[in-house]
């Protein structure tokens, strides 16, 4: 959980700039630092003031959710309260189920825990810390009063209204004092994924890129769509104004993806064309092709304005059917009539999502939002086996310590299971689990040091407040200044839990060093066995498993767009492919074989599978359609979702031969149209299906 | 008023209804202000959005405990 405020750009100090930098580097993680203090002793005196009980479980609160963005914390501390709300009922109701049975009451809690682990790696936006406090609260509610099961109530409604106030106290701050908008980035992302895009549109003369620069501008294209929707989801806790949009702003999002999907098949059709021997139709359709990027270049000043351009690409959709006409007039051939059918209604489908596109993000800009749009969602890949593997480590690691600490008596063991608890849900979500828990480890140990010296050197002398905001101050802020430094992830958020949690401020004030240092070897021993539970049964998250795993279900993704319920189908087929693309490939070496076979695999199944999907709407919206036709064509998608499902040779035959046998039956144009478009994807020399394509014969290329 | 309510036998505030229903109250305030885009007219939006809260808060709870 490192904490690292995005670097922007700073004007540099014409003498020295590495020096303007690096100072406005240090001013932002040195304010982060005074709100991280501010907030911390804010909460610690009111916990006082209120006589919580133990103001350190408000202080570790704040701790764990300040974070430089106050969207990042208003969106965290959404989610643990109700992760806090839900674990402390849990933990309630498995006291008055288990008053006296301790293995059984030890048990569930082992099982909820590593429920709630599980959960956290299940979702990769702040949804996950909800699920490590459901765990942590409850653990926390129930287990010091395991000895006293009657004062579990008064337990549990402390340790609430302690959690409860951390949260208000960090938000308030994060959002009044100095607040560092999330929404600036967000808007800074979503106009450069819109130049990007219109760039990359307006600059492409159809047909002309390799593929391979293709498959990198999808690539960085997928990725744009993946990290705004990440911020989308943080940024309406925020902003009022982007929450008003959020249904608009993910309606963007889809369309954008919709637009992507369509230029990058027309891109590969002509592609196509021009490859396998018909460059008069190429050309036909790269003319055509040419009033749109004019449309989209209304000189430098207007370049970038949707509103502009909104209004140009509307003028050139309503002149693109009579374009169409006088283009068609020039070609004879059977053959030549279809594949230039095929691309222009490619085109004008490409067209129409463009202007809707720009559009939609013109009446973002505004400053009222009028009227209401369609609702959408932006659907996850997430990964479900992985996350079990995470409930399993988490399940071993608690129902352990929980027989260690009933076998053993050990006074401690109360310490060892929350700290446990934390960090198996903490670390469960992390990339690379073990080395995290290493940082995490080094920091943690030296917090306790440091808060050693604090209370035991420092803080006897103090008699109020300031003298003890005095005494600690010093080493606290330590800890938030290093969560700023990137090279350091884990370090600093240890180090702020450790050094508070062994502070354990009271009012009065307990000194009783063999509790300290038998409380603090316990909570190490707690967190080494989290730990050290990733070296036994190691994370998946990225490991070759899960990535050929989720590649399955991306190919799978081509097998749903062919047989799933249409209701709402293609925004979940575009959203979850980018998506499961987006994971597989953070974990691939750039470059290498199997990013290269990914990158290919995913355009394939993005252009099959939109095509199944506008095929199979056109089937459902058209009944005078002949039954004949409509069997032929389903029975192609489901032998192309065959060859999707395990591809190898005989069931790319299969498939070809349905294709064909489809495009022969149907006599309607859209119909005929997209079937023809699945035939050329599938006979793309330059796709994955290139090794199951038997070597060219005249009457197989020029056979429909 | 009563200064504490029963919920199945568990004794809670009575302000902390209130409090809910004013939360749900600035939801949907900031949703009409959000669309409406009059936050762009303050100088300080969270800090308006907190003494908003405050006001209605204050005011519900005043108005109901006299």
């Amino acid at each position: 959980m490192s904490v690292v405020p995005a670097i922007e750009s700073v004007p540099a100090s014409s003498r020295w700039p590495w020096l303007a930098e690096f100072l406005a580097g240090e001013w932002r993680a040195w304010i982060f630092v005074g709100k991280s203090l501010l907030a911390i002793y804010l909460a610690a005196w009111l916990a006082m003031w209120l006589q919580l009980e133990q103001p350190s479980t408000t202080m570790i609160t704040v701790s764990i959710v300040m974070h430089p963005h106050s969207g990042m914390v208003l969106a965290k501390s959404f989610y643990r309260a109700i992760g806090t709300l839900a674990g402390s009922l849990f933990g309630l109701a498995l006291m008055s189920l288990f008053p006296q049975q301790r293995e059984l009451f030890l048990l569930s809690l082992s099982l909820w825990v590593a429920l709630c682990a599980g959960g956290a790696t299940l979702y990769r936006n702040f949804m996950s810390y909800g699920f490590v406090l459901a765990g942590y609260t409850a653990a926390i509610v129930t287990l010091p009063a395991i000895n006293n099961p009657l004062g579990v109530f008064d337990s549990a409604v402390m340790r609430v209204s302690e959690v409860l106030l951390g949260i208000l106290v960090a938000a308030v701050v994060s959002d009044l004092v100095w607040p560092e908008r999330l929404r600036l980035l967000l808007r800074q992302s979503a106009q450069a994924q819109f130049n990007l895009f219109i760039d990359f549109v307006r600059d492409s003369t159809a047909g002309n890129m390799p593929r391979e620069q293709m498959e990198h501008a999808n690539l960085a294209l997928a990725r744009a769509a993946v990290r705004l929707e990440d911020m989308r989801a943080s940024v309406i806790f925020e902003d009022p104004e982007v929450h008003a949009r959020s249904t608009r702003m993910r309606l963007l999002n889809q369309r954008y993806m919709a637009a992507v999907t369509s230029f990058q098949s027309l891109h590969h059709l002509i592609n196509r064309l021009q490859r396998g021997g018909s460059p008069s139709v190429a050309d036909a359709l790269i003319a055509l092709y040419r009033p749109l990027g004019s449309a989209l270049s209304p000189g430098l000043a207007q370049q970038h304005q949707s509103a502009v351009l909104a209004a140009r690409l509307d003028g050139c959709v309503a002149q693109l059917p009579a374009q169409v006409a006088a283009m068609r007039a020039s070609l004879t051939a059977p053959l030549a009539l279809l594949e230039f059918d095929t691309g222009a209604a490619l085109l004008q489908r490409f067209a129409t999502e463009l202007r809707d596109f720009a559009a939609l993000e013109g009446s973002l800009r505004e400053a009222q939002v009028r009227g209401s749009v369609e609702k959408v969602h932006f659907k996850r890949g997430n990964d479900v086996p992985g996350a079990l593997v995470g409930v399993l480590r988490t399940f071993l690691t608690m129902a352990a310590l929980s027989a260690f600490w009933l076998a053993s008596g050990w006074p401690f063991g109360v310490s060892a299971m929350l700290l446990a608890t934390i960090f198996s849900g903490l670390l469960a979500a992390s990339p690379n689990p073990v080395s995290a828990a290493m940082h995490t480890f080094y920091g943690y140990a030296s917090g306790m040091l440091a808060a050693f010296v604090v209370v035991y050197v420092l803080l006897p002398g103090s008699n109020d407040f300031a003298s003890l905001i005095g005494a600690s101050a010093g080493f606290m802020l330590i800890g938030p200044y290093l969560s700023t430094r990137d090279t350091l992830p884990g370090v600093g958020a240890g180090y702020t839990l450790g050094f508070v949690y062994i502070l354990a401020l009271k009012n009065p004030m307990v000194y009783d060093p063999a509790h300290f240092l038998n409380d603090g070897i316990a909570q190490v021993a707690g967190l080494a066995l989290a730990g050290a539970a990733f070296i036994l049964l190691p994370s998946v998250i990225g490991s070759s498993w899960q990535r050929t795993r989720q590649f399955r279900r991306l190919r799978e993704q081509a097998v749903l767009a062919a047989t799933a319920p249409l209701e709402g189908l293609a925004w979940r087929f575009e959203s979850l492919v980018r998506d499961l693309f987006q994971q597989v490939v953070t974990y691939t070496r750039p470059g290498s074989d199997e990013s290269r076979s990914m990158l290919a695999w995913a355009l394939a199944v993005l252009e099959s599978g939109r095509t199944m999907i506008e095929l199979r709407q056109q089937l459902a919206a058209d009944s005078r359609i002949a039954p004949a036709v409509r069997d032929t064509a389903t029975a192609a998608m489901q032998a192309i979702a065959r060859l999707y499902h395990a591809p190898d040779a005989a069931r790319w035959r299969d498939a070809d031969a349905a294709v064909h046998a489809a495009i022969a039956t149907a006599a309607e144009q859209p119909l005929r149209l997209h079937l023809y478009q699945l035939r050329s994807a599938l006979r793309d020399d330059e796709s994955p299906f290139a090794a199951y394509i038997p070597p060219p014969s005249p009457e197989s290329v020029h056979a429909a | 008023m009563p200064h504490e309510i029963a919920i199945y036998g568990v004794l809670v505030p009575g302000l902390l209804p209130v409090f809910l229903l004013c939360l749900l109250l600035m939801v949907l305030l900031d949703m009409l202000v959000g669309r409406l885009g009059l936050y762009r007219q303050v100088w300080h939006p969270s800090l308006f959005r907190l003494a908003l809260f405050v006001c209605l808060f204050g005011v519900a709870g005043l108005l109901l405990i006299h």
